[in-house]
């Protein structure tokens, strides 16, 4: 089969970051991390084989080495790679010379779009004789987010497919995607194991893809809902080794598109359910909800793509919605009406209850430059949307944003441009707020 | 350089790039000119209209389309591909493992590049005495494209039938209409109808395209840097195509010299800043730096002396040039005429299919330069197996290419179309071809 997809985890447990690379097809790249890792240079591995190759060219003896580069390797490295080389070349009997000889090595540091490459041009007399040997890129790791704004986020998993929802249960990580249900399960170990659920469904894919994924109402499941289909995922117990298992059939229920807990007064919480929930029903044939949603909000809803639920006075919630028609309305009181200050807001976005100012934002995405996309927070005072953080930069495009069981973070699904010559990546961040 | 990857260019500062990114819209028709022929190899409207058993991903990746899974049996010599379950033709018709053979059959005759093709119940069987390494990225050629019943058995009066995004719902005017299939496997596209304005002038396109009458043309890589000047939105695709010269190799041609004189004689840089105005890489190499990594070791440079040694006092014939295509190509052809007069030729430039050389423009496909390369020489009319699995091993079998000096790499070249404001999210597919199915129209305001 020829899609290759790697996924990397990062989880947080407690207070503890750390990182585990599972790889689904992509033993290359886990090999050349390990060999990355146990060398002391990254440029040691790479050029002991170009120099191995050289020698078996040259045998033993002199050769003038001339060395250029032509790939994206920052020249301040160039003084090194030449050392490396010369180090190897001379553990192999042949010795570097800057005198005029009969044997000349011509060594560039070339590179296409998916990997670096490392070419010697072997001259002896009027013969050449070209090796080379490849050299993978250095995984790119994601540098910290500014720890100076309200807002941060938190890479949880990379992949090459889009991920439509993803959430923590007790076991791991749930990511819905369109094709399949990937579940981490972790293990006694701290180490995750993935397992890929096939999605079985009639519906075809739209070529947006819109999913959500909610814990069942007793706790021991989580439900899924796709364009006219719901499913149901049973997953294993934390740190055993059980088999989880999705069922899925077709259906045109609505979707619990909004949820929002209910926050606890200063008193004795009052008699009641914990969370507040709107469903809404999608359209299975396109990427946005019908308009009709249950309760009623007491008002003809437009379509829309998106919907957050806003606290307003206790066990009082206002739905603000992202229409089809690129306007954010908010219905409340049996009316609808234009929400100010959402000129730049995309499609997605959530309700965060981060505590701070009013103890709820809004956070949506809107265009960022260079191509990416950025995360706001907005503090919605009667009818206006009011910027309460500065914009969050993202890696790429935001294709989903919801909130997490607690409320207390967005998630958000972020494309990235594929690199020269990959795909797309897909990354899932969590992002929260810290109040200034 | 950036490779496989559709850039988008934006020139100027649009006042859209500031705007809110909401989710793609459904409806509106997008309207493109082409100066070609759409249903011609390579054309638009084949790749709305019909899917392959493979197709390219954007980052050139190959990926499933029609089979959802395939595998190699026997060193590469057997691929069982099968079939993705319940896929429609845009007529109801469901698709079946004998319409995939049927059509198959039909691409290639006797030229394909495997011996046998039979259907195994979900699957679709290709068999051959030689490897075929890189079949599933060559199925993803326009070539294999699975085409109806009604097509295939070459009755179109309904108009070509496939399991594309787009139907074709009527052709009047110059007009190709296509209109969004509610039933593709892949999701309706999200515009509802297509409109493909055909044998349409770059100029006239252009001119439609400033004053609102088409959503998207095309840019000529000669015209890149006028479609700049005049603050086009661009969205181009850098080493698209490969320009190169087939030489015969029969009579007076058999003497590899003077081909050698002939491929030493071109001066390519001139080629790429005149003629292309910059546009295109000046190539002593078939497959591009960015997709080989060893292209820098093929000189591109001329060398004048080095071409009238080697044809020494050998009395070349006098040599007949034609050029594929038109514009820039025969100012190409013309060009290239001078530089070998230059040598001591004898050339004269021709519209006849049987010139001794063929300036030509080769299809570089996918992100993996080995079925790249294979791509290409199946193109050219010389094809050959290319199962070189590590750069030193591709990269001495491109050399023994290109020591036969039947093919000379000039140029490689980029692809770019212009697109409206209104068009969002357009991409070029790895085949060069934009992903109208993917695109969207902006709402009115």
């Amino acid at each position: 089969m020829g899609s290759m997809k790697l996924f990397r985890l990062l989880v947080t447990g407690g207070k503890t970051t750390w990182w585990s690379y599972l790889a689904r097809t992509g033993l290359l790249l886990l090999f050349a991390l390990a060999a990355h890792a146990a060398a002391n240079s990254p440029w040691e591995q790479p050029s002991a084989s170009l120099a191995e190759q050289i020698a078996g060219v040259l045998g033993p003896g002199q050769a003038r080495l001339t060395l250029r580069n032509i790939s994206s390797i920052p020249t301040s490295d160039l003084p090194a790679i030449r050392r490396t080389i010369e180090d190897n070349l001379q553990a192999r009997g042949v010795t570097v010379t800057s005198e005029d000889s009969a044997n000349n090595i011509r060594v560039t540091l070339s590179e296409n779009a998916r990997e670096r490459l490392w070419v010697a041009e072997i001259m002896q007399g009027s013969q050449t004789q070209v090796v080379m040997v490849r050299v993978d890129r250095e995984p790119h790791l994601d540098a910290p987010s500014d720890g100076g704004v309200i807002l941060r986020k938190q890479a949880i998993l990379t992949t090459n497919v889009p991920v439509l929802s993803a959430m923590e249960f007790p076991g791991g990580i749930v990511a819905l995607e369109p094709e399949q249900i990937a579940i981490f399960t972790r293990g006694a170990d701290g180490s995750f194991t993935e397992k890929d659920l096939p999605l079985r469904r009639r519906h075809a894919l739209t070529r947006d893809p819109r999913g959500m994924l909610l814990p069942s109402a007793n706790g021991t499941s989580i439900e899924a809902w796709l364009p006219g289909t719901h499913c149901e995922i049973a997953y294993p117990a934390a740190q055993t080794t059980g088999d989880a298992k999705v069922q899925c059939h077709e259906s045109d229920d609505p979707w619990p598109m909004a949820t929002a807990p209910i926050a606890a007064t200063s008193d004795a919480q009052p008699p009641g359910p914990q969370t507040t929930q709107v469903k809404a029903f999608f359209n299975p044939a396109r990427n946005f909800f019908t308009g009709v949603v249950v309760p009623s909000q007491g008002v003809d809803l437009p379509a829309f793509y998106g919907g957050a639920l806003l606290p307003r006075t206790m066990r009082n919630f206002a739905l603000v919605i992202g229409g089809t028609d690129g306007r954010v309305q908010i219905a409340e009181n049996g009316a609808l009406q234009p929400l100010s200050g959402t000129g730049d807001w995309g499609s997605d976005f959530a309700a965060l209850a981060s505590g701070c100012k009013g103890g709820t934002q809004i956070v949506a995405s809107s265009s960022g430059g260079g191509g990416n996309d950025s995360l706001r927070a907005y503090e919605v005072t009667g009818l206006d949307a009011v910027p309460a953080s500065v914009p969050l930069p993202m890696n790429g495009t935001v294709t989903a944003a919801w909130e997490s069981l607690d409320g207390k973070s967005v998630w958000a699904t972020v494309r990235a441009p594929g690199t020269p010559g990959t795909q797309d990546s897909y990354e899932v961040d969590r992002v929260t707020a810290n109040c200034n | 350089m950036l490779r496989r990857i559709a850039i988008s260019c934006l020139f100027a500062a649009l006042p859209l790039s500031a705007a809110a990114r909401t989710r793609p819209h459904y409806g509106g028709t997008l309207r493109v000119e082409i100066a070609g022929d759409a249903w011609q190899k390579g054309g638009l409207a084949r790749r709305l209209v019909f899917d392959g058993l493979t197709k390219f991903a954007t980052g050139g990746a190959v990926q499933p389309a029609l089979a959802i899974e395939w595998q190699s049996e026997n060193n590469n010599h057997r691929w069982q591909f099968r079939l993705r379950p319940s896929v429609h033709f845009q007529d109801g018709s469901p698709l079946t493992t004998t319409d995939v053979v049927t059509s198959l059959r039909a691409s290639c005759a006797a030229n394909c590049p495997w011996a046998s093709v039979h259907a195994l119940a979900y699957s679709v069987v290709f068999t051959s005495d030689s490897p075929m390494p890189n079949l599933p990225q060559l199925l993803a050629e326009d070539e294999f494209l699975i085409t109806g019943r009604v097509a295939a058995e070459g009755n179109a009066s309904h108009g070509p039938v496939g399991t594309g995004a787009f139907q074709v719902s009527g052709f009047s005017n110059g007009v190709l209409a296509l209109a969004a299939s509610d039933t593709c496997w892949e999701g309706r596209p999200f515009v509802d109808a297509v409109e493909i304005r055909v044998h349409r002038e770059v100029r006239d396109q252009w001119l439609d395209l400033s004053m609102g009458r088409a959503d998207l043309v095309e840019v000529p890589a000669e015209e890149m840097r006028i479609a700049q000047q005049q603050r086009l939105n661009v969205v181009s695709l850098p080493d698209a195509e490969l320009l190169a010269l087939e030489a015969g190799e029969s009579g007076a041609w058999s003497n590899q010299n003077l081909r050698s004189a002939i491929a030493l004689s071109i001066d390519r840089a001139a080629l790429a800043n005149v003629i292309f105005q910059k546009q295109g890489q000046a190539a002593g190499s078939l497959l591009p730096q960015s997709l080989s990594g060893y292209a820098f070791l093929f000189s591109a440079e001329r060398e004048l002396n080095r071409a009238h040694e080697l044809r020494g006092g050998l009395s070349a014939p006098p040599l007949t040039l034609a050029a594929e295509g038109a514009g820039a190509m025969q100012l190409a052809a013309q060009r290239i005429a001078l530089n070998l007069r230059e040598a001591g030729f004898n050339v004269q430039v021709t519209g006849s299919p049987n010139a001794d050389l063929k300036l030509r423009a080769l299809p570089i496909l996918g992100n993996a330069p080995a079925p790249a390369l294979e791509v290409l020489l199946r193109a050219a009319g010389q094809p050959q197996t290319v199962s070189a699995d590590n750069p030193a091993a591709l990269y001495k079998t491109e050399r023994d290419i290109l020591e036969r000096e039947t093919l000379i790499p000039l140029l490689h070249l980029p692809r770019a179309w212009a697109s409206s404001a209104r068009v969002r999210d357009l991409k070029l597919r790895a085949d060069d071809s934009p992903d109208l199915a993917d695109a969207s129209l902006e709402v009115a305001p």
